[in-house]
Protein backbone atom coordinates (compact mmCIF):
# COMPACT_ATOMS: atom_id res chain seq x y z
CA UNK A 1 0.00 0.00 0.00
CA UNK A 2 1.85 3.21 -1.03
CA UNK A 3 2.40 5.86 1.58
CA UNK A 4 -0.22 8.50 2.01
CA UNK A 5 -3.33 5.99 1.37
CA UNK A 6 -1.94 3.50 3.47
CA UNK A 7 -1.44 6.08 6.48
CA UNK A 8 -5.13 7.58 6.07
CA UNK A 9 -6.39 4.16 6.28
CA UNK A 10 -4.69 3.19 9.49
CA UNK A 11 -5.43 6.60 11.07
CA UNK A 12 -9.35 5.74 9.89
CA UNK A 13 -9.06 2.33 11.26
CA UNK A 14 -7.52 3.27 14.67
CA UNK A 15 -10.16 5.71 14.92
CA UNK A 16 -12.93 3.62 14.13
CA UNK A 17 -11.43 1.00 16.91
CA UNK A 18 -11.29 3.55 19.15
CA UNK A 19 -14.93 4.82 18.97
CA UNK A 20 -15.62 1.32 19.50
CA UNK A 21 -14.42 1.06 22.02
CA UNK A 22 -15.26 3.95 23.92
CA UNK A 23 -19.17 3.83 23.08
CA UNK A 24 -19.02 -0.07 23.37
CA UNK A 25 -22.32 -0.02 25.80
CA UNK A 26 -23.96 2.59 23.05
CA UNK A 27 -23.21 0.10 20.55
CA UNK A 28 -23.30 -2.56 21.45
CA UNK A 29 -27.09 -4.33 20.87
CA UNK A 30 -26.77 -7.18 23.35
CA UNK A 31 -25.27 -8.40 26.53
CA UNK A 32 -22.09 -9.62 25.69
CA UNK A 33 -21.82 -12.48 28.41
CA UNK A 34 -25.38 -13.84 28.15
CA UNK A 35 -26.74 -16.06 25.70
CA UNK A 36 -29.40 -14.50 23.66
CA UNK A 37 -30.08 -16.31 21.15
CA UNK A 38 -29.77 -19.90 19.49
CA UNK A 39 -26.28 -21.25 19.29
CA UNK A 40 -24.57 -20.47 16.05
CA UNK A 41 -27.11 -18.65 14.42
CA UNK A 42 -26.27 -16.83 11.50
CA UNK A 43 -26.02 -13.15 10.88
CA UNK A 44 -29.64 -11.48 10.90
CA UNK A 45 -30.77 -7.85 11.20
CA UNK A 46 -31.25 -7.86 15.21
CA UNK A 47 -28.01 -9.52 15.32
CA UNK A 48 -26.12 -8.36 12.06
CA UNK A 49 -22.76 -10.74 13.24
CA UNK A 50 -24.90 -13.59 14.27
CA UNK A 51 -24.28 -15.60 17.65
CA UNK A 52 -21.06 -17.54 19.13
CA UNK A 53 -21.24 -21.25 19.98
CA UNK A 54 -23.18 -20.39 23.35
CA UNK A 55 -25.42 -18.20 21.72
CA UNK A 56 -23.79 -14.35 22.79
CA UNK A 57 -23.99 -12.16 20.57
CA UNK A 58 -21.08 -11.87 18.28
CA UNK A 59 -21.16 -7.93 17.42
CA UNK A 60 -21.26 -6.66 20.81
CA UNK A 61 -18.56 -9.43 22.20
CA UNK A 62 -16.48 -7.58 19.83
CA UNK A 63 -17.51 -4.17 20.64
CA UNK A 64 -16.61 -5.04 24.31
CA UNK A 65 -13.38 -6.96 22.68
CA UNK A 66 -12.03 -3.57 21.75
CA UNK A 67 -12.45 -1.70 24.92
CA UNK A 68 -10.81 -4.76 26.99
CA UNK A 69 -8.03 -5.16 24.59
CA UNK A 70 -6.90 -1.58 23.71
CA UNK A 71 -7.30 -0.99 27.61
CA UNK A 72 -5.20 -4.26 28.38
CA UNK A 73 -2.39 -3.28 25.34
CA UNK A 74 -2.45 0.55 26.49
CA UNK A 75 -1.90 -0.12 30.30
CA UNK A 76 0.93 -2.76 29.36
CA UNK A 77 2.67 -0.50 27.08
CA UNK A 78 2.14 2.51 29.50
CA UNK A 79 4.41 -0.19 32.20
CA UNK A 80 7.02 -0.50 30.15
CA UNK A 81 7.51 2.91 28.63
CA UNK A 82 7.66 4.16 32.18
CA UNK A 83 9.36 1.41 34.03
CA UNK A 84 12.00 1.16 30.81
CA UNK A 85 12.30 4.56 29.94
CA UNK A 86 13.43 5.65 34.10
CA UNK A 87 15.71 2.38 34.16
CA UNK A 88 17.38 3.77 30.57
CA UNK A 89 17.54 7.46 32.18
CA UNK A 90 19.08 5.90 35.35
CA UNK A 91 21.79 4.01 32.90
CA UNK A 92 22.55 7.03 30.55
CA UNK A 93 22.89 9.93 33.14
CA UNK A 94 24.65 8.24 35.81
CA UNK A 95 27.26 6.29 34.03
CA UNK A 96 29.51 3.74 35.73
CA UNK A 97 28.48 0.49 38.04
CA UNK A 98 24.90 1.78 37.78
CA UNK A 99 25.18 1.32 34.12
CA UNK A 100 26.87 -1.31 34.00
CA UNK A 101 24.47 -3.20 36.38
CA UNK A 102 21.32 -2.11 34.44
CA UNK A 103 22.60 -3.15 31.06
CA UNK A 104 24.00 -6.50 32.22
CA UNK A 105 20.47 -7.10 34.38
CA UNK A 106 18.81 -6.49 30.89
CA UNK A 107 21.39 -8.72 29.23
CA UNK A 108 20.29 -11.60 31.20
CA UNK A 109 16.84 -11.36 30.95
CA UNK A 110 17.06 -10.89 26.86
CA UNK A 111 18.03 -14.22 26.89
CA UNK A 112 14.63 -15.45 27.86
CA UNK A 113 12.43 -14.23 24.47
CA UNK A 114 10.22 -11.99 25.62
CA UNK A 115 6.86 -13.26 25.28
CA UNK A 116 8.29 -16.87 27.43
CA UNK A 117 9.40 -14.20 30.03
CA UNK A 118 5.47 -12.82 29.91
CA UNK A 119 4.82 -16.46 30.33
CA UNK A 120 6.66 -16.65 33.47
CA UNK A 121 5.76 -13.90 34.77
CA UNK A 122 1.74 -15.11 34.23
CA UNK A 123 3.37 -18.62 36.24
CA UNK A 124 4.36 -16.89 38.89
CA UNK A 125 1.47 -15.09 39.46
CA UNK A 126 -1.02 -17.37 38.59
CA UNK A 127 -3.68 -17.39 35.10
CA UNK A 128 -5.77 -13.78 34.90
CA UNK A 129 -6.14 -10.99 31.95
CA UNK A 130 -4.52 -8.76 35.11
CA UNK A 131 -1.53 -10.82 34.96
CA UNK A 132 -1.19 -10.82 31.39
CA UNK A 133 -1.44 -7.13 30.93
CA UNK A 134 1.63 -7.27 34.02
CA UNK A 135 3.26 -9.81 31.83
CA UNK A 136 3.66 -8.38 29.09
CA UNK A 137 4.42 -5.22 30.71
CA UNK A 138 7.50 -6.52 32.69
CA UNK A 139 8.57 -8.72 30.29
CA UNK A 140 9.21 -6.16 27.64
CA UNK A 141 11.32 -4.02 29.94
CA UNK A 142 14.47 -5.29 29.42
CA UNK A 143 13.91 -4.35 25.57
CA UNK A 144 12.97 -1.03 26.10
CA UNK A 145 15.44 -0.21 28.74
CA UNK A 146 18.23 -1.07 26.58
CA UNK A 147 16.55 1.08 23.75
CA UNK A 148 15.85 3.67 25.32
CA UNK A 149 19.18 3.64 27.07
CA UNK A 150 20.70 4.17 23.59
CA UNK A 151 18.37 6.54 23.19
CA UNK A 152 19.50 8.90 25.56
CA UNK A 153 23.17 8.05 25.74
CA UNK A 154 22.84 9.53 21.67
CA UNK A 155 21.59 12.87 22.99
CA UNK A 156 24.08 12.59 25.70
CA UNK A 157 26.80 12.92 23.11
CA UNK A 158 25.58 16.28 21.73
CA UNK A 159 27.40 19.57 21.71
CA UNK A 160 25.33 21.19 23.60
CA UNK A 161 25.06 18.67 27.07
CA UNK A 162 28.87 18.21 26.76
CA UNK A 163 28.66 22.32 26.99
CA UNK A 164 26.37 22.39 30.03
CA UNK A 165 27.81 20.14 32.13
CA UNK A 166 31.22 22.30 31.08
CA UNK A 167 29.02 25.28 32.85
CA UNK A 168 28.48 23.35 36.11
CA UNK A 169 25.14 21.82 35.53
CA UNK A 170 24.89 18.79 37.45
CA UNK A 171 23.79 15.02 35.88
CA UNK A 172 20.17 14.90 37.27
CA UNK A 173 20.02 18.58 36.34
CA UNK A 174 21.08 17.39 32.70
CA UNK A 175 19.12 14.51 32.59
CA UNK A 176 15.79 16.41 33.31
CA UNK A 177 16.75 19.29 31.21
CA UNK A 178 18.68 18.59 28.47
CA UNK A 179 18.31 14.00 27.94
CA UNK A 180 14.23 13.53 28.65
CA UNK A 181 12.95 16.52 26.10
CA UNK A 182 15.19 16.01 23.38
CA UNK A 183 15.01 12.06 23.39
CA UNK A 184 10.78 12.33 23.54
CA UNK A 185 10.60 12.40 19.76
CA UNK A 186 12.46 8.80 19.53
CA UNK A 187 10.80 7.57 22.64
CA UNK A 188 7.38 8.68 21.31
CA UNK A 189 7.98 6.40 18.11
CA UNK A 190 9.54 3.92 20.24
CA UNK A 191 6.35 3.32 22.39
CA UNK A 192 4.01 3.27 19.20
CA UNK A 193 6.59 0.34 17.86
CA UNK A 194 5.77 -1.44 21.35
CA UNK A 195 1.99 -0.67 21.47
CA UNK A 196 2.11 -2.73 18.14
CA UNK A 197 4.00 -5.66 19.82
CA UNK A 198 1.88 -5.11 23.06
CA UNK A 199 -0.64 -5.57 21.53
CA UNK A 200 0.06 -9.09 19.74
CA UNK A 201 1.37 -10.42 22.98
CA UNK A 202 -1.43 -9.68 24.75
CA UNK A 203 -3.85 -11.18 22.16
CA UNK A 204 -1.37 -14.27 22.05
CA UNK A 205 -1.31 -14.99 25.74
CA UNK A 206 -4.95 -14.85 26.14
CA UNK A 207 -5.67 -17.04 22.78
CA UNK A 208 -3.38 -19.43 24.94
CA UNK A 209 -5.67 -19.37 27.69
CA UNK A 210 -3.56 -17.94 30.20
CA UNK A 211 -6.42 -14.99 31.39
CA UNK A 212 -8.17 -17.79 33.31
CA UNK A 213 -11.73 -16.95 32.30
CA UNK A 214 -12.73 -18.05 28.15
CA UNK A 215 -15.98 -16.37 28.50
CA UNK A 216 -14.37 -12.84 28.17
CA UNK A 217 -15.06 -10.50 25.10
CA UNK A 218 -11.49 -10.33 24.44
CA UNK A 219 -10.01 -10.90 21.10
CA UNK A 220 -7.48 -12.97 21.37
CA UNK A 221 -9.65 -15.46 23.77
CA UNK A 222 -12.59 -14.85 21.30
CA UNK A 223 -9.72 -16.25 18.59
CA UNK A 224 -9.22 -19.46 20.73
CA UNK A 225 -12.50 -20.41 21.52
CA UNK A 226 -13.97 -19.56 17.77
CA UNK A 227 -11.67 -22.17 16.85
CA UNK A 228 -13.60 -24.78 18.18
CA UNK A 229 -16.04 -23.94 14.93
CA UNK A 230 -14.30 -23.11 12.16
CA UNK A 231 -15.56 -25.15 9.78
CA UNK A 232 -18.90 -24.67 10.48
CA UNK A 233 -18.81 -20.67 11.92
CA UNK A 234 -15.78 -19.84 10.58
CA UNK A 235 -16.87 -16.05 10.70
CA UNK A 236 -15.92 -16.49 15.26
CA UNK A 237 -12.36 -16.84 14.53
CA UNK A 238 -11.63 -14.58 11.79
CA UNK A 239 -13.35 -11.38 12.90
CA UNK A 240 -11.41 -11.10 16.20
CA UNK A 241 -8.31 -12.39 14.45
CA UNK A 242 -8.84 -9.83 11.50
CA UNK A 243 -9.76 -7.30 14.20
CA UNK A 244 -6.00 -8.24 16.05
CA UNK A 245 -4.21 -8.32 12.34
CA UNK A 246 -5.58 -5.20 11.50
CA UNK A 247 -5.02 -2.82 14.29
CA UNK A 248 -1.48 -4.32 14.58
CA UNK A 249 -0.68 -3.12 11.00
CA UNK A 250 -2.32 0.26 11.51
CA UNK A 251 -0.08 0.84 14.37
CA UNK A 252 3.39 -0.31 11.98
CA UNK A 253 2.31 1.81 9.49
CA UNK A 254 2.04 5.07 11.93
CA UNK A 255 5.10 3.81 13.70
CA UNK A 256 7.13 3.79 10.45
CA UNK A 257 5.71 7.01 9.58
CA UNK A 258 6.71 8.58 12.35
CA UNK A 259 10.20 6.88 12.66
CA UNK A 260 11.47 8.67 9.83
CA UNK A 261 15.03 8.81 10.92
CA UNK A 262 14.59 6.79 14.10
CA UNK A 263 15.18 2.94 15.05
CA UNK A 264 13.06 0.40 13.93
CA UNK A 265 11.95 -3.13 15.34
CA UNK A 266 11.14 -2.59 18.32
CA UNK A 267 11.62 -4.47 21.39
CA UNK A 268 10.12 -8.18 19.90
CA UNK A 269 13.49 -10.00 21.24
CA UNK B 1 27.29 -18.67 30.36
CA UNK B 2 27.34 -15.33 33.06
CA UNK B 3 23.98 -14.21 31.29
CA UNK B 4 22.52 -18.02 31.06
CA UNK B 5 23.21 -18.24 34.57
CA UNK B 6 21.47 -15.01 35.46
CA UNK B 7 18.62 -15.98 33.60
CA UNK B 8 18.40 -19.16 35.23
CA UNK B 9 18.35 -17.64 38.58
CA UNK B 10 15.85 -14.60 37.45
CA UNK B 11 13.34 -17.59 36.64
CA UNK B 12 13.46 -19.17 39.41
CA UNK B 13 13.25 -16.67 42.07
CA UNK B 14 10.18 -15.63 40.04
CA UNK B 15 8.41 -18.56 40.27
CA UNK B 16 8.89 -18.60 44.35
CA UNK B 17 8.30 -14.85 45.10
CA UNK B 18 5.27 -14.64 42.82
CA UNK B 19 2.79 -15.81 45.47
CA UNK B 20 1.05 -18.87 45.37
CA UNK B 21 2.33 -22.17 46.94
CA UNK B 22 2.08 -25.07 44.14
CA UNK B 23 0.36 -27.61 46.64
CA UNK B 24 -2.71 -25.13 46.55
CA UNK B 25 -3.59 -26.07 43.20
CA UNK B 26 -2.73 -29.46 44.19
CA UNK B 27 -5.06 -29.18 46.92
CA UNK B 28 -7.64 -27.88 44.23
CA UNK B 29 -7.47 -31.06 42.13
CA UNK B 30 -8.06 -33.28 45.19
CA UNK B 31 -4.73 -34.68 44.20
CA UNK B 32 -3.13 -34.35 48.07
CA UNK B 33 -5.31 -34.40 51.11
CA UNK B 34 -4.99 -31.80 53.54
CA UNK B 35 -3.54 -34.48 56.38
CA UNK B 36 -0.76 -35.68 53.48
CA UNK B 37 -0.11 -31.61 52.91
CA UNK B 38 2.92 -31.37 55.20
CA UNK B 39 4.38 -34.42 54.13
CA UNK B 40 4.40 -33.49 50.57
CA UNK B 41 5.80 -29.90 51.01
CA UNK B 42 8.61 -32.01 52.84
CA UNK B 43 8.71 -34.54 49.85
CA UNK B 44 9.25 -31.23 47.13
CA UNK B 45 11.58 -29.51 49.46
CA UNK B 46 9.18 -26.56 49.59
CA UNK B 47 9.45 -26.78 53.90
CA UNK B 48 13.37 -25.43 53.22
CA UNK B 49 14.57 -21.69 53.24
CA UNK B 50 14.59 -20.32 49.91
CA UNK B 51 18.35 -20.14 49.72
CA UNK B 52 18.73 -23.69 50.47
CA UNK B 53 15.75 -24.75 47.65
CA UNK B 54 18.15 -22.27 45.84
CA UNK B 55 21.47 -24.50 46.21
CA UNK B 56 19.89 -27.66 45.78
CA UNK B 57 18.06 -26.49 42.59
CA UNK B 58 21.85 -25.19 41.05
CA UNK B 59 23.19 -28.33 42.44
CA UNK B 60 20.83 -30.46 40.52
CA UNK B 61 21.29 -27.92 37.43
CA UNK B 62 24.90 -28.99 37.18
CA UNK B 63 23.98 -32.88 37.48
CA UNK B 64 21.53 -32.37 34.43
CA UNK B 65 18.84 -33.01 37.20
CA UNK B 66 15.75 -30.57 36.98
CA UNK B 67 13.48 -32.17 39.89
CA UNK B 68 10.39 -33.97 39.18
CA UNK B 69 6.84 -32.84 37.75
CA UNK B 70 4.54 -31.96 40.85
CA UNK B 71 1.79 -33.83 38.96
CA UNK B 72 2.86 -37.21 37.62
CA UNK B 73 6.42 -37.29 39.68
CA UNK B 74 8.65 -38.21 36.88
CA UNK B 75 11.78 -36.27 36.38
CA UNK B 76 11.14 -33.06 34.24
CA UNK B 77 14.00 -33.88 32.18
CA UNK B 78 12.19 -37.51 30.76
CA UNK B 79 8.93 -35.12 30.31
CA UNK B 80 10.53 -32.33 28.18
CA UNK B 81 12.96 -34.88 26.34
CA UNK B 82 9.53 -36.82 25.08
CA UNK B 83 7.70 -33.75 23.62
CA UNK B 84 10.96 -32.30 22.30
CA UNK B 85 11.01 -34.61 19.02
CA UNK B 86 7.83 -33.27 17.42
CA UNK B 87 9.51 -28.97 18.39
CA UNK B 88 12.88 -29.70 17.15
CA UNK B 89 11.30 -30.91 13.55
CA UNK B 90 8.70 -27.67 13.74
CA UNK B 91 11.23 -24.75 14.33
CA UNK B 92 14.25 -26.56 11.89
CA UNK B 93 11.38 -26.21 9.61
CA UNK B 94 10.24 -22.90 10.39
CA UNK B 95 13.69 -21.37 10.51
CA UNK B 96 13.99 -22.95 6.87
CA UNK B 97 11.12 -21.50 5.87
CA UNK B 98 11.66 -18.09 7.22
CA UNK B 99 15.22 -17.81 5.79
CA UNK B 100 13.79 -19.09 2.47
CA UNK B 101 10.80 -16.98 2.42
CA UNK B 102 12.81 -13.80 4.21
CA UNK B 103 15.57 -13.70 1.37
CA UNK B 104 13.33 -14.19 -1.59
CA UNK B 105 11.25 -11.26 -0.48
CA UNK B 106 14.20 -8.92 0.29
CA UNK B 107 15.54 -9.54 -2.96
CA UNK B 108 12.16 -9.33 -4.58
CA UNK B 109 11.37 -5.97 -2.97
CA UNK B 110 15.54 -4.94 -3.08
CA UNK B 111 16.38 -6.23 -6.65
CA UNK B 112 13.22 -6.77 -9.21
CA UNK B 113 13.47 -4.27 -11.91
CA UNK B 114 9.42 -4.64 -11.86
CA UNK B 115 7.92 -1.55 -9.90
CA UNK B 116 4.86 -3.86 -8.90
CA UNK B 117 6.95 -7.01 -7.69
CA UNK B 118 8.70 -5.14 -5.87
CA UNK B 119 5.63 -3.16 -3.67
CA UNK B 120 4.18 -6.79 -3.93
CA UNK B 121 6.94 -8.58 -1.71
CA UNK B 122 7.31 -5.18 0.69
CA UNK B 123 3.46 -5.39 0.61
CA UNK B 124 3.95 -9.16 2.31
CA UNK B 125 6.71 -8.68 4.33
CA UNK B 126 5.39 -5.95 6.01
CA UNK B 127 1.96 -8.50 6.83
CA UNK B 128 4.61 -10.90 7.69
CA UNK B 129 5.36 -8.99 10.88
CA UNK B 130 1.85 -7.69 11.63
CA UNK B 131 -0.19 -11.23 11.71
CA UNK B 132 -0.43 -13.14 14.39
CA UNK B 133 0.45 -16.56 14.53
CA UNK B 134 -2.72 -17.61 15.23
CA UNK B 135 -4.45 -16.14 12.55
CA UNK B 136 -2.44 -17.22 9.88
CA UNK B 137 -2.51 -20.38 11.43
CA UNK B 138 -6.74 -20.45 10.88
CA UNK B 139 -6.16 -19.11 7.91
CA UNK B 140 -3.98 -22.15 6.69
CA UNK B 141 -6.11 -24.62 8.00
CA UNK B 142 -9.36 -22.90 6.22
CA UNK B 143 -7.32 -22.80 2.95
CA UNK B 144 -6.85 -26.25 3.04
CA UNK B 145 -9.92 -27.53 4.33
CA UNK B 146 -12.37 -26.33 2.35
CA UNK B 147 -10.87 -25.25 -0.84
CA UNK B 148 -10.13 -27.95 -3.37
CA UNK B 149 -5.74 -26.67 -2.32
CA UNK B 150 -6.65 -29.90 0.19
CA UNK B 151 -7.52 -32.30 -2.66
CA UNK B 152 -3.98 -31.90 -4.48
CA UNK B 153 -2.40 -34.93 -4.91
CA UNK B 154 0.07 -35.39 -2.37
CA UNK B 155 -1.84 -32.63 0.01
CA UNK B 156 -3.70 -35.28 2.12
CA UNK B 157 -0.37 -36.87 2.76
CA UNK B 158 0.38 -36.68 6.57
CA UNK B 159 3.47 -34.83 6.57
CA UNK B 160 2.31 -32.03 4.52
CA UNK B 161 -0.75 -31.62 6.71
CA UNK B 162 1.71 -32.15 9.96
CA UNK B 163 4.85 -30.98 9.28
CA UNK B 164 4.93 -28.53 6.04
CA UNK B 165 1.87 -25.79 7.05
CA UNK B 166 2.66 -25.32 10.37
CA UNK B 167 6.54 -25.45 9.57
CA UNK B 168 5.32 -22.33 6.75
CA UNK B 169 2.93 -20.43 9.05
CA UNK B 170 5.37 -20.47 11.64
CA UNK B 171 8.70 -19.29 9.09
CA UNK B 172 6.35 -16.57 7.73
CA UNK B 173 6.16 -14.96 10.67
CA UNK B 174 9.83 -14.92 11.01
CA UNK B 175 10.18 -13.79 7.52
CA UNK B 176 9.02 -10.18 7.85
CA UNK B 177 11.86 -9.01 9.82
CA UNK B 178 14.29 -11.08 7.29
CA UNK B 179 13.04 -9.89 4.68
CA UNK B 180 13.53 -6.38 5.79
CA UNK B 181 16.69 -6.62 6.90
CA UNK B 182 17.90 -8.22 3.48
CA UNK B 183 15.99 -5.58 1.47
CA UNK B 184 17.65 -2.73 3.67
CA UNK B 185 21.21 -3.99 3.24
CA UNK B 186 20.85 -4.89 -0.45
CA UNK B 187 19.79 -1.45 -1.43
CA UNK B 188 22.42 -0.02 0.60
CA UNK B 189 25.55 -2.19 -1.39
CA UNK B 190 23.56 -1.40 -4.40
CA UNK B 191 25.09 2.20 -3.86
CA UNK B 192 28.89 0.85 -2.92
CA UNK B 193 31.58 1.54 -5.00
CA UNK B 194 32.68 -1.94 -5.21
CA UNK B 195 29.70 -2.48 -6.87
CA UNK B 196 30.04 -0.01 -9.46
CA UNK B 197 33.48 -1.95 -9.76
CA UNK B 198 31.64 -5.17 -10.37
CA UNK B 199 29.63 -3.74 -13.21
CA UNK B 200 32.35 -2.13 -15.20
CA UNK B 201 34.25 -5.76 -15.13
CA UNK B 202 31.13 -6.49 -17.24
CA UNK B 203 29.06 -8.31 -14.08
CA UNK B 204 25.54 -8.51 -15.31
CA UNK B 205 22.39 -7.50 -13.50
CA UNK B 206 21.73 -10.98 -12.51
CA UNK B 207 22.73 -13.67 -9.93
CA UNK B 208 26.18 -13.20 -10.03
CA UNK B 209 26.21 -9.24 -9.37
CA UNK B 210 23.11 -10.56 -7.11
CA UNK B 211 25.68 -12.66 -4.79
CA UNK B 212 28.26 -9.86 -4.73
CA UNK B 213 26.24 -7.62 -3.44
CA UNK B 214 24.62 -10.14 -1.11
CA UNK B 215 27.98 -11.44 0.61
CA UNK B 216 28.41 -8.28 2.59
CA UNK B 217 24.74 -8.42 3.79
CA UNK B 218 25.17 -12.07 5.29
CA UNK B 219 26.70 -11.37 8.54
CA UNK B 220 23.52 -9.13 9.53
CA UNK B 221 21.30 -11.49 8.12
CA UNK B 222 22.62 -14.80 9.88
CA UNK B 223 22.81 -12.94 13.51
CA UNK B 224 19.16 -11.99 12.61
CA UNK B 225 18.33 -15.64 11.63
CA UNK B 226 19.80 -16.53 15.20
CA UNK B 227 17.71 -13.91 17.02
CA UNK B 228 14.65 -15.42 15.34
CA UNK B 229 15.52 -19.08 16.31
CA UNK B 230 15.15 -17.57 19.67
CA UNK B 231 11.42 -16.22 18.69
CA UNK B 232 10.41 -19.01 16.81
CA UNK B 233 10.65 -20.77 20.50
CA UNK B 234 7.79 -18.55 21.16
CA UNK B 235 6.34 -18.75 17.85
CA UNK B 236 6.05 -22.54 18.09
CA UNK B 237 3.97 -22.36 21.38
CA UNK B 238 0.78 -21.14 19.03
CA UNK B 239 1.82 -22.81 16.22
CA UNK B 240 1.47 -25.99 18.49
CA UNK B 241 -2.34 -25.08 19.89
CA UNK B 242 -3.74 -23.72 16.37
CA UNK B 243 -2.47 -27.30 14.30
CA UNK B 244 -2.84 -29.35 18.05
CA UNK B 245 0.67 -30.78 17.37
CA UNK B 246 2.26 -32.03 20.56
CA UNK B 247 5.16 -30.10 21.73
CA UNK B 248 7.42 -28.48 24.23
CA UNK B 249 5.20 -25.54 23.73
CA UNK B 250 2.04 -26.97 24.07
CA UNK B 251 4.24 -28.49 27.39
CA UNK B 252 5.00 -24.98 28.92
CA UNK B 253 0.91 -23.80 28.60
CA UNK B 254 -0.42 -26.66 30.28
CA UNK B 255 2.11 -26.48 33.05
CA UNK B 256 1.39 -23.14 33.53
CA UNK B 257 -1.94 -23.48 33.93
CA UNK B 258 -1.41 -27.01 36.17
CA UNK B 259 1.16 -24.37 37.85
CA UNK B 260 3.43 -27.39 37.83
CA UNK B 261 6.70 -25.16 38.54
CA UNK B 262 9.54 -27.58 37.69
CA UNK B 263 8.43 -27.91 34.95
CA UNK B 264 7.69 -24.25 33.62
CA UNK B 265 11.11 -23.51 35.15
CA UNK B 266 13.05 -26.56 33.07
CA UNK B 267 11.42 -25.41 29.83
CA UNK B 268 12.34 -21.31 30.48
CA UNK B 269 16.03 -22.55 31.35
CA UNK B 270 15.74 -24.17 28.18
CA UNK B 271 14.87 -21.30 26.15
CA UNK B 272 17.60 -19.09 27.48
CA UNK B 273 20.04 -21.96 26.56
CA UNK B 274 18.80 -22.03 23.40
CA UNK B 275 19.32 -18.23 22.75
CA UNK B 276 22.40 -18.54 23.94
CA UNK B 277 23.37 -21.27 21.96
CA UNK B 278 22.22 -19.33 18.91
CA UNK B 279 24.21 -16.48 19.28
CA UNK B 280 27.52 -18.75 19.55
CA UNK B 281 26.71 -20.32 16.52
CA UNK B 282 25.76 -16.94 14.68
CA UNK B 283 28.60 -15.36 15.52
CA UNK B 284 31.31 -18.37 14.30
CA UNK B 285 29.23 -18.26 11.66
CA UNK B 286 29.62 -14.86 10.70
CA UNK B 287 33.22 -15.09 11.14
CA UNK B 288 33.17 -17.96 8.58
CA UNK B 289 31.26 -16.24 5.75
CA UNK B 290 32.67 -12.77 6.51
CA UNK B 291 36.47 -12.57 5.84
CA UNK B 292 35.94 -8.83 7.06
CA UNK B 293 35.51 -9.82 10.56
CA UNK B 294 38.40 -11.98 10.65
CA UNK B 295 41.06 -9.60 10.28
CA UNK B 296 40.62 -7.31 13.01
CA UNK B 297 40.63 -8.58 16.34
Amino acid sequence: MNGRLGVALAIAWLGAILVFALLAPLLSTHDPLQPVAAPLNGPSLSMPLGSDALGRDVWSRLAYGARLTLAAATLSTTLTVVIGSVLGLAAAASGGWTDRTIVAAANAALAIPGLVLAMLIVAAIGPSLTAVVLAVGLGAVPGFARLARTTFLQVRERAYVTASGALGAGRWWRARHHLLPNAWPSLASLTTTHFAWALLGITTLTFLGLAGDPSLPEWGAMLNSGRQHLLDAPRLALLPGLAIALTVLAVHRLGDRSAAGGSSGGSSG
Amino acid sequence: MLTAFVAVTLTFFALRLGGGDPTDSLMAQNLVAPEQLAAVRASLGLDQPLILQYASFLAGLLRLDLGVSLFNKRPVLTVIAEQLAPTLQLATAGLLMAILLGLGLGILSAWSRKRMAADGARWVSNLATGLPVALTGILAILLFSVTPLGHLPGMSLGWTRGLLLPALVLGFASAGAIARAVNTELTRSRSEPYMSAAAARGLQHGPRLLWHALRPALPLVISLCALQAAFLFAGTVVTETVFSRPGIGRLLVSSILQRDYPVAQGLVVLAALIYTLSQVVADSLALLVDPRLRGGS
